[in-house]
């Protein structure tokens, strides 16, 4: 199980301090809206954020690495924070560009993790400097958090932040919602890529760790153990985005497209990061297929109307019976509904209120799954 | 109209009903598991006293309860039947739902009824100590008690995860004079060898089976005791459903259903089988026997009707049940007793032949109903308990539908407070509706051991 084993443990932090204004003025997220957001009053609240989520850790040996001003220093000044150098004098007036430039300063300082504060689009720009080479937390201060590289709230921050040292790494979708569909009421949704963070295993439970395995690598080998076991050779299979059908297909000896949807049938790869004219060319015969995909993001998605999702007429094709949903216990955990938007009423209706998720080597869940004719409102809630 | 509907001591059963002789043909017998031969008396008695051997097979309709098991039953025995009036009232049924309550034993279920004769029978033999296994510590607490009164050494291997969680399981053991050991344990071959290759396992009951039966067969003091599934084993808890026919016939009634959980078996057995009795000797065809299990765990509604080994390691005879695998091991839901592959042979014989039926539910609605239970009728059932009362509720709510009044019975087979973990689990929307993934199972269940 890999996990952050550093005695004296370096955190670059850094805040976007414009995150999370657009919510209180109906704007869907600030990227490029700031002047609207201030124009509608809004004021910033992501500095009161990160000094929530500090102060709980104030007192441990950590060494801060940060940014001037609003970008991160304020926060760890209100927070009683000495122990924190300056290595990214930032305008006041920041961008997505100073994000990534204190990320790369970061990533040069050797830092064991970056602790940022902000929404989707914050975790966007860390990741685009960082990928998957630096652990990375988000403190969650956007108005949207699809991505699932965020603590609940201030407070679990500062509770993964305490027991770094045991908490495990883990693959976490960072999730791309197209902010302007978005503003105009649609959700599309596309993964930008996975990055690695720190989760901690699940709270002892009774009779939990009987069964479920807190090892997040170990509980995808199960689940792909069971999926070679149940896999039949006269079956297309279309394999969705993640980590989880990547090592479905590993297991098998295929090598997935992390972020596409990938086609197999008899454990032979027929096609790498598929389209929809693709899939409905492999389908076109009647052919027997099942999808199988992997909740996305916070908020689990099992099918969006983002790019690197199936699309209806595809689902129609295969038939909603037809989709396997698998999701680590972990995931699952964290993750207490589902949701389903594809665009088509009719089809999110056909999942029913809820679905059989794979969770383990002959083990599922059953969770319940959201669509927006079930939800009072357009989008999923927290 | 009566809440409690008692019996007095003398109005005890002095017999046990078995059931094997009412079978319109024999059951199928247990195989070796190396020769795939049926099973003799002598292979079993390495580690089974041979009177129990013989009860197992027995072709007598009925068998009589020695004197000095009697005596100490009487402890807790005839236990009460009650009317759930307050739960009738807050369903709206019209349905008149009783319950046999037999969370009043000391060790808190229905599991001493055979722990008792048990290992009376090994004391009878010259047996000094007993092993066995204990899941979530009712059958282990159980054993404890009854080997004390006998003066029987008793070791018990606790699934390791529940020996770290449930602490006062274990010291009731202890206070009653048994041993008990975090499964896998060092003690044994099969632990050693799980140990060796999965040092962190959190063990499982297949596991503590195996230890178990290790233990007894390579002692020659030592005799193995298993607390569900085999057919002396539910023989002994007809106690219940002689008793509750009894009290119902003070009521003037006879059931119209009998609803019971089932993890290996025995409780839904003991109050079952005098009717399903009834209803094979034509007597009371429509009696409705009804078997509710987890859907995290669902042998009989999801299972093969196949021979299959009662343990992981393969160790114990094959035995013709509705199973999941032997090697299938059920997730972590709180009704730990419920977590078995198998099922009594049987009960999956009477569910086979369509003289007893089965229900799944998940955890969720199964403790949602407990704890209406706890409101209206005042006693926190065992999770495995709320499986049988999820059942019920159905029924009844059935019932309000259709304006029948059934007379529904179901066996309240222990309490749960030593489950308040899982009541806060509940509470705190911590639970998982953990589901066996059936249909995709179905098409590859060849790792099932072929019968003869
Ligand atoms: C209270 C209670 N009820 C039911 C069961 C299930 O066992 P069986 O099916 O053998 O009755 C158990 C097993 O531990 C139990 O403790």
């Amino acid at each position: 199980m890999e996990r952050i084993s550093d005695p004296c443990i370096r955190i670059g932090f850094l805040v976007n301090p414009i995150a999370g204004m657009g919510g209180r003025v109906a704007l869907k997220g600030t990227d490029g809206q700031f002047a609207e957001a201030v124009r509608r009053g809004a004021t910033p609240v992501s500095t009161n954020r990160a000094t929530t989520a500090l102060r709980p850790i104030r007192d441990l040996p950590l060494f801060f690495l940060t940014c001037s001003g609003e970008m991160g220093e304020n926060a760890l000044r209100e927070s009683g924070i000495k122990d924190y150098r300056i290595i990214c004098q930032c305008p006041s007036r920041s961008s997505a560009e100073d994000t990534r430039r204190a990320c790369h300063d970061f990533m040069n300082e050797g830092v064991s993790l970056i602790l940022f504060c902000g929404g989707d689009g914050t975790a966007r720009d860390v990741f685009s400097v960082v990928e998957d080479h630096i652990p990375i937390l988000g403190i969650p201060s956007g108005v949207k958090m699809y991505s699932a590289v965020f603590g609940v709230n201030p407070v679990a921050c500062a509770e993964i932040v305490t027991h770094l040292n045991e908490a495990v790494l883990r693959d976490s979708e960072v999730v791309d919602v197209d902010e302007e569909a978005y503003r105009r009421g649609m959700l599309a949704t596309r993964i930008f890529g996975f990055a690695r963070v720190p989760v901690l295993p699940l709270k002892t439970q009774v009779g939990k760790q009987i069964f479920d395995e807190p090892d997040e690598e170990l509980a995808k080998k199960a689940i792909a153990l069971f999926f070679s076991e149940i896999l039949r050779d006269d079956t297309l299979y279309i394999l969705g985005a993640g980590t989880t059908t990547a090592e479905i297909a590993s297991n098998l000896g295929i090598e997935k497209t992390l972020l596409g949807i990938d086609v197999i049938k008899g454990k032979v790869l027929l096609a790498r990061d598929a389209d929809e004219r693709t899939l409905l060319s492999f389908l076109s015969h009647g052919e027997k297929a099942k999808i199988v995909v992997s909740p996305l993001g916070a908020q689990g998605f099992i099918f969006g109307r983002g790019t690197q999702t199936v699309s209806p007429v595809v689902l129609n094709q295969v038939g909603v019976e037809n989709v396997i949903v698998v999701a680590t216990p972990h995931k699952l955990a964290e993750t207490r509904m589902l949701y389903v938007d594809t665009g088509d009423e009719a089809l999110d209706r056909a999942f029913g209120d809820s679905v059989l998720v794979i969770s383990g080597y002959r083990m599922g869940q059953r969770k319940r799954i959201l669509h927006p004719t079930t939800s009072n409102q357009g989008g999923p809630k927290h | 109209m009566k809440t409690k509907i008692l019996l007095d001591e003398g109005e005890m059963p002095r017999q046990w009903y078995n059931i094997l002789p009412d079978l319109p043909t024999p059951l199928d017998p247990p195989l070796h598991p190396a020769t795939r031969k049926p099973v003799t008396p002598d292979d079993l008695h390495a580690i089974f006293p041979m009177e129990l051997i013989r009860q197992e097979m027995s072709p007598m309709r009925h068998i009589p309860i020695p004197e000095e098991v009697v005596e100490i039953l009487r402890l807790w025995r005839p236990s009460p039947l009650y009317r759930a009036f307050r739960l009738e009232k807050a369903l709206k049924t019209p349905a008149r739902i009783y319950y046999k309550y037999e969370g009043v034993s000391p060790p808190g279920s229905h599991k001493p009824n055979t722990a008792v004769a048990q290992a009376y029978y090994n004391m009878k033999e010259g047996i000094e100590r007993i092993a066995t296994e204990t899941g979530a510590g009712q059958w282990g607490s159980a054993l404890a008690f009854a080997t004390c009164h006998f003066d029987l050494d008793c070791t018990i291997y606790m699934v390791r995860s529940s020996y770290a969680q449930k602490p006062y399981r274990k010291i009731m053991m202890q206070v009653w004079g048994a041993e008990c050991f975090p499964s896998p344990s060092t003690r044994t071959n099969a632990g050693k060898a799980i140990l060796e290759k999965h040092p962190d396992t959190s063990g499982s009951l297949g596991i503590a089976i195996s230890e178990a039966v290790e233990d007894a067969a390579t002692h020659k003091n030592t005799n193995y005791s298993l607390g569900s599934v085999l057919n002396h084993v539910c023989l002994h808890q007809t106690v219940v459903g002689q008793e509750a026919k009894e009290q119902l016939a003070k009521e003037e009634v006879y059931p119209d259903v009998v609803v019971g959980c089932v993890g290996g078996g025995s409780n839904f057995a003991g109050i079952s089988f005098p009717f399903a009795g009834d209803k094979l000797k034509g007597k009371h065809k429509d009696v409705d026997l009804v078997a509710v299990e987890p859907a995290a765990c669902p042998s009989l509604t999801k299972g093969v009707y196949t021979y299959d080994y009662g343990d992981v390691a393969g160790l114990t005879p094959l035995l013709k049940m509705y199973t999941l695998g032997h090697d299938f091991i059920p997730p972590a839901i709180h009704a730990g007793g419920l977590r078995y592959h198998g099922a009594s042979p049987l009960v999956s014989r009477l569910v086979h032949d369509g003289v007893m039926r089965a229900v799944a539910y998940h955890q969720n609605e199964v403790f949602e109903a407990a704890q209406l239970f706890a409101r209206t009728d005042g006693i926190i059932i065992a999770p495995e308990t709320a499986h049988a009362l999820k059942g019920t509720i159905d029924e009844a709510l059935k019932c309000r539908e259709s304006g029948e009044e059934k007379v529904i019975l179901f066996n309240n087979s222990g309490h749960g407070n030593f489950d308040l973990s899982a009541y806060d689990a509940y509470l705190q929307g911590k639970l998982e509706d953990y589901e066996y993934p059936a249909d995709l199972i179905r098409e590859s269940l060849a790792h099932l051991p072929k019968g003869p």
